[in-house]
């Protein structure tokens, strides 16, 4: 009946549940609905100074004030950032997966080398293709030079830059996004393949009836993870281009606001609230969207 | 580990006494883990209680914070080894981050934990609102102050050994003393290759139109002018601002900045197109190709190498440069803005490292200790010397060809830069943003074809951030 006993046993568990509760409460969950209050106060990053309610003052000024065009570009990059990320990763992913689960020889070797990236970390990629994309020295210039004629100014251009970064962010996550295709793919039993062959069913057919619809349950994690992963984005812009040259989102400004800009907290926790509104939209979305795809043969 | 692993044990009585303790270990476990980190907070809290004699050992820890500059860090550790040698009581804690923003982080972490004795600020007091920029932004060491949270060295006896009116300047707020300002740099001025001006017959510029010229006879000899690293795109403010000091309102910087906020002078008037159309002139003929993807870091040795023959660059990166080419022959010179060669003779600078002593930090006692050892001439001398400023001391010599021979000449009119002086409006856009005009807008990197074109929508979004 109670699987701990009865007496004292009977409220261990919950007793020691309290700890992670705890540690959620105070080291999460806390400071989440601090920001939600933050955001509607005037309060500083200077102890002792006083806190005043402001309504919705520095969501107006957000949207409002002098540079709010900035703002709107930054949300705007934010979208463009999600949604080019979001299908390109898991696109590619999805490719690659499908072509390493066709026990090539040597898959796991290949699978390794699309891993990579993700083990090495933003400031070591950042690195590679601040060298790789050297205006001056760069191999990826040379190389433009030498196929087209053509020199780039990369990290350093106001039209391009952005394209570079989110170039860098798939190139450095599409190995997650595969390793989860690929479980998936492992997941769906040989028989239906068999199956599908007697009936005499094509590859592509085979992939869009069989494997398609069976590693849904992947394919929705995927996509949650790179909307969510996309929107919050802000460590390979601030270690490629640190928010010049028009490649600021909205990850990137409520960093920025909060530690480098003003002293004040409201405006930075106001838009780290936009944020996350905006997030939850796009996710609550996806998931209705993708689980009504989801099935089981 | 194993104790989660026997959770996995089902059934019989034995087990389940045997879950229990698993879990009880597991819980102590974390429990033990928590109070190690309360400990360590209690600790520090403890510290902060009893007036600042955190002990390490039996020693006082003086906590000094400070960005990476390696010319200036190594002289650092020498005064302070020296200070720990003469206070044997005393031990510094010297940290330094990375510079700029990271380090603007980093202050503020520490100051708001009071976990910081002695920090050092970017360059001098500055931005401080005035009657005439209502709705301007408070800087940070302004707030810090009012809210109580540096130390008043107001009648401190090292003080006098300061130069009165570099501290009045650059330390004073309220008629009190707050900081100590270590030292001025020039930043409007070129470095030169002496060797390649000797070579070719060239001599240093007095005027714009020498200037233009000497670009020009560069050209023809296939030497590319002028480098800067524009990637970082603030070294890019460094020539404007000599142009900004000897253009602007006739070369009164201080008028013209006074009549944008009241609406006297603008963005798009006449003077200050006159300096963005001279920087798009040496941008887009004399500067190297592809400056804007030069970072500062790998800037000075290109200069160094001979790549170029001028460097745009503040005058704290001769140590530096030096580095990079001990047998380099080098000299500094101010961007001459005008025609007027006697108005171009000065440089345009700031104060560069600035103390100030914490008010709550553990061990402000120890602190102002540490600050008037630094005061002391032959301790200054150390740290002005490695740091290649020009002394805020008077009667220091520096034995600094530099300094006596490329900065001194040019020293009689010193004028504090552009951003410095320019008190922002809160918000303003950013082709305004930072204290700067950002040049890095004009074509061909950014979208603005004429300096015209960039004056106009940036005078609309000094408009745009007037205070309602």
């Amino acid at each position: 009946m109670y699987p701990f006993g009865k007496g004292f046993a009977r409220y261990l568990p919950f007793l020691l549940l309290l700890i992670p509760v705890a540690l959620y409460v105070i080291f999460y969950f806390g400071p989440s609905m601090l920001t939600v209050i933050y955001s509607f106060t005037d309060v500083k990053n200077v102890p002792g100074s006083p806190v005043h309610f402001v309504g919705l003052d520095n969501y107006y000024d957000l949207f409002f004030s002098g540079n709010s065009g900035e703002r709107w570009r930054s949300i705007a990059n934010t979208l463009i950032f999600m949604l080019v990320v979001t299908i390109v990763q898991n696109g590619v992913a999805l490719f690659v997966a499908v072509l390493i689960n066709q026990r090539l020889r040597g898959d796991y070797f290949y699978r390794a080398v699309f891993f990579l990236p993700v083990v090495l970390g933003v400031a070591v990629v950042a690195l590679i293709w601040g060298m790789m994309f050297d205006p001056l020295s760069g191999p990826v210039n040379m190389l433009y030079g030498w196929l087209f004629g053509y020199k780039d100014m990369f990290f350093s251009s106001f039209t391009h830059a952005f394209g570079y970064i989110i170039f860098v962010q798939i190139w450095m996550y599409m190995g997650y996004s595969m390793l989860i295709f690929l479980a998936g793919l492992q997941t769906v039993p040989k028989d239906l393949y068999e199956a599908g062959y007697i009936d005499g069913t094509s590859k592509w057919q085979s992939f869009r009836h069989i494997t398609f619809p069976l590693i849904s349950p992947s394919f929705t994690v995927n996509m949650l993870l790179s909307i969510i992963g996309a929107m919050s984005t802000f460590d390979i812009i601030l270690a490629t281009t640190d928010g010049r040259f028009n490649t600021r989102t909205m990850a990137y400004d409520v960093y920025k606001e909060t530690f480098r800009g003003s002293l004040e907290m409201g405006l930075p926790s106001a838009l780290s609230v936009i944020q996350f509104l905006m997030i939850l939209a796009f996710v609550v979305f996806a998931v209705k969207q993708m689980r009504k795809r989801e099935v089981e043969y | 580990m194993s104790g989660v692993m026997s959770l996995n044990y089902v059934g019989g009585k034995k087990q389940m006494t045997k879950k229990i303790w698993a879990l009880v270990l597991v819980s102590a476990l974390t429990l033990s883990l928590a109070a190690c980190g309360g400990g360590n907070k209690g600790g520090s809290a403890a510290s902060e209680g009893d007036g600042g004699s955190k002990a390490s050992g039996d020693k006082k820890v003086v906590k000094i914070l400070h960005w990476k500059q390696e010319n200036i860090n190594k002289a650092m550790e020498e005064i302070n080894a020296d200070f720990e040698k003469k206070y044997p009581e005393y031990k510094v804690d010297y940290t330094t981050t990375g510079p700029d923003d990271e380090y603007k982080q980093a202050q503020r972490a520490r100051i708001t934990a009071n976990d910081v004795d002695i920090l050092a600020d970017l360059s001098g007091m500055r931005l401080s609102p005035q009657d005439w920029t209502p709705g301007a932004k408070v800087p940070d060491w302004q707030q810090w102050i009012d809210s109580g949270l540096i130390a008043d060295l107001s009648g401190q006896d090292f003080l006098k050994n300061w130069n009165a009116n570099d501290i009045e300047k650059a330390g004073t707020y309220n008629g009190k003393v707050y900081a100590v300002p270590t030292g001025k740099v020039a930043m409007s001025g070129l470095f030169y290759n002496k060797e390649i001006f000797e070579e070719n017959g060239l001599s240093v510029p007095t005027t714009w139109s020498e200037l233009i010229q000497l670009g020009e006879d560069l050209k023809a000899k296939g030497i590319t002018p002028i480098g800067v690293a524009g990637k970082d795109v603030w070294p890019l403010k460094l020539p404007v601002f000599a142009l900004q000091a000897k253009i602007l309102g006739g070369g009164d910087q201080q008028k013209w900045i006074e009549g944008v906020w009241k609406g006297e002078t603008a963005y798009n008037d006449a003077e200050a197109v006159e300096v963005l159309d001279k920087m798009k002139t040496l941008q887009d003929n004399y500067m190297i190709d592809g400056f804007m993807g030069i970072d500062y870091a790998s800037a000075p040795a290109i200069f160094a190498t001979g790549k170029v023959a001028m460097l745009a660059d503040g005058s704290w990166d001769a140590p530096t440069i030096a580095t990079a080419n001990p047998d380099l022959k080098f000299g500094y010179f101010p961007l001459p803005a005008t025609e007027d060669a006697a108005k171009n003779a000065s440089f345009v600078g700031k104060y560069d490292v600035t103390w100030y002593v914490t008010e709550k930090g553990p061990n402000q006692e120890g602190a102002l200790k540490w600050l008037e050892f630094f005061s002391q001439p032959e301790n200054y001398t150390k740290f002005v010397k490695a740091a290649g400023f020009i002394p805020t001391q008077d009667n220091i010599s520096t034995d600094s060809e530099f300094i006596d021979k490329e900065l001194t000449p040019y020293l009689g009119d010193f004028e504090l830069a552009y951003e410095i002086m320019m008190i922002n409006r809160e918000n303003v856009g950013e082709h305004l943003a930072a204290e700067g005009v950002h040049t890095e807008y004009l074509a061909p990197g950014g979208e603005f074809k004429s300096a015209k074109e960039l004056a106009d929508v940036q005078q609309k979004e000094w408009e745009a951030a007037a205070p309602k």
